[in-house]
């Protein structure tokens, strides 16, 4: 009758993905502090979404609730925006000064 | 009436509780992970990548050794098999995410990226969100990736031959890892200690409820707190009998598919949020065409001019 479909997770199982949505994050955020090519920054915050939304899903599972799991719907929706127009500004940069480094606008003014 | 109802709920709370001890494990996991980090990042004095290959694993496994003690087999909530996939997957998208932000040509860490796209959807069909997965494959490495590639393409710095190997500078030199690895380590340490003590060690926090009774609070918290259905039945039982059960069978809610159950609560719930989404992407397509119509002077022109 009952199918695992509609079976919460046990505790330390949710612990588990929590586990690998964390370290996706972390990671995410060492790339962007630590690299200076400007897409590859971006890309980094693409894995903290995915971080986020591993961990979005897996409560989801936990507490029964598909909310989780359309919440993830418009973090998508606000990546592929901020990839959309974050690679349009970063062209837009390598068109002006050749270079992706982004220790090269350290300096920025007008 | 209620008490018993509370009595089995509790009864069937008490096995999700573990015993989930020390966190000083989850430290040294940590600390593992970051130097293992520090020693692959791209860097011009040391190329210990061997090492730190063995460290990153050997605080893969540390991490792993002390979850899987957590488990109680019982009752997963989702099948063994899964369980297993789980460390596959997982598996494949940390050590993708490490090369990442490891790897000295973007092409590459693009192309790795999709893997940890692909991997993490695996997690979400053993989570039973297959429409997740779907979606994650289709959006992300399908659309945004291929937008992470054109991008690369357009902006990829044409080197002679003699640096096809290298790579240009900023590619093959990390800034500041030592503080941003601290950093990375010391937040994935604090949120796995967060998550390793859960809220309801043994005693559940009662929330204020908009209940009649202060009993009636504790048995909707009691509820709330483990919502699956097999408590629900088993509460029924206990209270009304097992003939009583078969009244509640009509008013089931019917078998719905994981993609029926989102679409009815995106519309049903957030109707709002979705229209804003949607003028979200109207406004991020203006604004990317205005970026890409703009005409920018290059700056070594700029110069000569002057």
């Amino acid at each position: 009758m009952m199918t695992l479909a509609e079976t919460g997770l046990q505790y330390p199982v949710l612990a588990h993905f929590l586990t690998t949505g964390a370290i996706l994050f972390a990671l995410g955020m060492i790339g962007f502090l630590t690299r200076r090519n400007l897409i590859i920054v971006f890309l980094c915050t693409e894995m903290m979404f995915q971080g986020v939304v591993v961990t979005l899903v897996g409560l989801s599972k936990y507490h029964m609730n598909v909310t989780g799991q359309t919440f993830v719907i418009f973090v998508l929706t606000i990546a592929a925006c901020e990839a959309a127009l974050a690679l349009g500004l970063v062209v837009l940069m390598f068109r002006r000064k050749r270079t992706l480094d982004s220790l090269s606008w350290s300096q920025l003014s007008g | 009436m209620s008490m018993t109802i509370q009595n089995v709920l509790a009864q069937s709370t008490e096995t999700q509780v573990a015993g989930l001890a020390s966190p000083i494990v989850i430290y040294i996991a940590s600390l593992l992970g970051a130097v293992a980090v520090y020693l692959l990042m791209p860097k011009n004095r040391f190329n210990w990548r061997f090492i730190g290959t063995v460290l990153g694993l050997a605080s893969l496994v540390t991490l792993w050794g002390y979850l899987s003690k957590t488990i109680s087999w019982q009752d997963l909530g989702i099948t063994n098999a899964a369980y297993a996939y789980y460390y596959v997957f997982s598996a494949i998208s940390i050590i993708a995410a490490v090369r990442v932000i490891t790897h000295r040509k973007p092409i590459y860490s693009a192309l790795w990226f999709v893997l940890v796209v692909l991997s993490s959807a695996g997690l979400f069909v053993t989570l039973s969100a297959q429409f997740m997965a779907f979606a994650m494959v289709i959006i992300y490495g399908g659309a945004i990736l291929v937008t992470y590639m054109f991008v690369i393409m357009l902006a990829s710095h044409s080197g002679g031959p003699e640096h096809e190997d290298e790579g240009a500078e900023y590619d093959t030199h990390a800034r500041e890892p030592l503080f941003a690895i601290i950093a990375g380590g010391l937040l994935m340490a604090v949120l796995l200690n967060v998550w390793f003590t859960p809220a309801n060690d043994g005693s559940p926090t009662i929330y204020q409820t908009n209940a009649q009774s202060k009993s009636d609070d504790v048995l909707i918290n009691n509820y709330l707190n483990n919502r699956a259905e097999s408590a629900t039945s088993a509460a029924i039982i206990a209270v009304e009998g097992e003939e009583a059960l078969k009244n509640y069978a009509g008013q089931e809610q019917p078998q719905l598919t994981n993609i029926e159950k989102i679409g009815l609560n995106l519309f049903n719930a957030h109707p709002l949020a979705l229209e804003i989404a949607g003028v979200i992407l109207l406004i991020s397509l203006i604004g990317a065409i205005v970026i890409a119509r703009t005409q920018v002077p290059d700056e070594d022109n700029i110069k000569s001019r002057a």
